[in-house]
């Protein structure tokens, strides 16, 4: 080794994806590991729109583990942030012990730092911890050279972090053990499998803030009978209609399956005392707008969905995306200067005929919508070469 | 003259359309007529040419099938009586064609499920015309399914039943209005929006599309009717506020597991929910509790010493037009100061006009004859007074 790179700490920069929900995730069955009531499925989202970024270093010089997100240091004995951490060095002793020559042992036996950012706006509530879990736990992987199955680890720093460890359609298997060794992400079909897909992120306008996900899934576990009816016995028979519907990319098939799961997710809420409403006013206007919208043409041509928060998530094929996207500025008027409405991949004109309309039949919102995120589904999580300059700064 | 009822365990979708039998049974409470009603007059004449009947002042269709079939069914129970020898039976007025007029002495637009009260009032009146005493409530559930519930006062569960001809699926009194006079009702009428998804095709869908109510059917609601049951009889309001705020939300969980899904809460509805739990917790006890059916009204339970404060929350958290006179109604208000303790526990932003107004009220009976022949809607020729 250099005689200077005990000094110079060892840093690994990584992205991580978004992840969205199709078959929803609501309700532990073990709290302290994360392990859930039901299993779930998610499509991964381009990182070009949307990532966390994370840069983890490690250095002898480092005197305790710290942590920086989106500038601000945060408080390193979160629980979820110790259980992430714990783990990765554990996995990493035990292949070390196993003889595994890839494990960095002079880093596993360092404190780190850590610098995460994403490139939306957390306030925009784009449920950016599986994104950040998974990016975490991807970086300590890469700095303590551990290789292989890491969605369990992630698991236990958000649940849903564990499907953000793979790209394109990912299902978390709910598992059936105490011990949560069989409640891992695993893929589905690959982004490559369905490239005519579209997603379009409706951020919606802040607004008071909804009840956190952790403390209303626990809320509806106690109180939801109609939610372990879902568990037991809907979820099972749509994971595998969806799996289906995913592998044969029928659309119709996928969307029907997607805004029913949203909505029965919802009403779980709803059902839960006292009720929990993520669904707004805005919310509601979007549900109708694509239910008229299908209805217009026949066919099932969109499909949203909603998480624990007020942004939409829309799904449709890339030849409607830009009649969709319109269809939304014209019933959800933007600001004066809509110059920045859309964001994201760039989205082609398109006019809407006054029968279509007519057709919608509803009145306009103004200014519920803040902007559009058009996007795709993409990949797995990259490790960067490159330096981040305002992560280093944090660090050195 | 006939009351409204309102849901505290909802009915919410039918296994069978044709002659109304439910999913699941349901529990009511029938609101005090002073306060709301449907009026109807029935008259019979060998003048008469044909069945006619006028709603609200206006003629309506009278071949609608749930109108034949309160009248098909009325005739033929008067019928079978008569035949098994019931001198009550008015034989002529069997014979003879009928004339119906009937008003609520509320808006329709207010959208308080007027047909219960409306349905129950006619087979109740056209059973008076004919002389027919005795089970009626199979009848007005023909009309309406709600309808059976309010043909008694005070709580009313209509059995579900098990038989395909619904001849065991009837309303009956769990207790009477004299049984809890300390309850009250606060209606809260909310200002006029898009026309919700109406009731029959709503709860079609649901039926078809809801996994989430075929199971509150068989295996909720069950236990509910007997924990409800038991909350009512024991006046305990904990236990029966906590019931009916559940299986509100648990109806409207239903309908947004509807597909495509369907909305009754507006943002109004969510913030009067809100301010009720924050109400409840603000006191460390459950105070007073909400119920919402396929429309906007909000429908509050209370007891009487907490109508004043909570009355007066309303009208700070959803302040009226600037002329607020006439904001509460019904059974007088007592006035009550908000201390800034309070306002600020509750912690909402107040949503102006988004309440019309408050209908006070409690509890009340079941149909009756109103005796006095200078309220009759109908004149001696038998059609609508002019005033209407």
């Amino acid at each position: 080794m250099p005689e200077d790179r005990t000094e110079q700490p060892h840093i690994v920069t990584c992205t991580a994806p978004v992840n969205i929900a199709v078959i929803k995730y609501w309700g532990k069955r073990n709290e302290d590991i994360i392990l859930p009531i039901n299993s779930s499925l998610s499509v991964t989202l381009h990182q070009d729109q949307l990532k966390t970024t994370t840069t983890v270093a490690t250095s002898r010089s480092f005197q305790e583990d710290r942590i920086w997100l989106n500038g601000k240091e945060e408080d390193i004995t979160h629980p979820r942030l110790q259980s992430c951490l714990r783990e990765i060095r554990r996995l990493a002793r035990k292949r070390r012990n196993d003889g595994d020559s890839g494990v960095d042992s002079a880093s596993l036996s360092h404190k780190v730092h850590i610098c995460s950012v994403n490139n939306f706006p957390t306030a925009a509530g784009l449920a950016s911890s599986a994104a950040g879990f998974a990016c975490l736990v991807y970086s300590l992987a890469r700095v303590f050279g551990v290789e292989g199955e890491l969605s369990g680890i992630a698991r236990q720093g958000s649940g849903s972090a564990c499907r953000s460890m793979y790209g394109g359609f990912v299902q978390w298997i709910m598992g059936n053990k105490e011990d949560g060794k069989d409640s891992l992400a695993q893929q589905v079909e690959p982004e490559t499998h369905w490239p005519e897909l579209r997603i379009l992120v409706l951020v919606a306008s802040a607004e008071r803030k909804p009840v956190g996900s952790t403390s209303g899934m626990q809320t509806s576990v106690k109180t939801s009978c109609l939610l372990k009816h879902r568990a037991e016995s809907v979820v099972p028979g749509r994971m595998v209609e969806m799996t289906e519907a995913i592998r044969k990319k029928d659309f119709a098939a996928f969307a029907e399956l997607t805004m029913k799961d949203s909505n029965q997710f919802h009403a779980t809420c709803l059902d839960t005392y006292p009720p929990i409403f993520y669904l707004n006013h805005v919310s509601q206007q979007i549900i109708s707008l694509v239910h008229r919208y299908n209805k217009h043409y026949g066919e099932t041509r969109v499909a949203y969905t909603f998480d624990a928060g007020p942004n939409a998530v829309i799904f449709t094929l890339q030849q409607h995306v830009p009649e969709f996207v319109h269809m939304v500025q014209y019933f959800f008027p933007p600001e004066t200067n809509g110059a920045d409405f859309i964001k994201g991949l760039p989205v082609n004109c398109a006019s809407l005929s006054e029968e279509l309309k007519q057709g919608i039949g509803l009145e306009p919102m103004p200014k519920g919508i803040n902007y559009i995120i058009s996007t795709k589904v993409f990949t797995h999580i990259y490790p960067h070469k490159q330096l981040l300059q305002h992560c280093i700064i944090g660090l050195l």
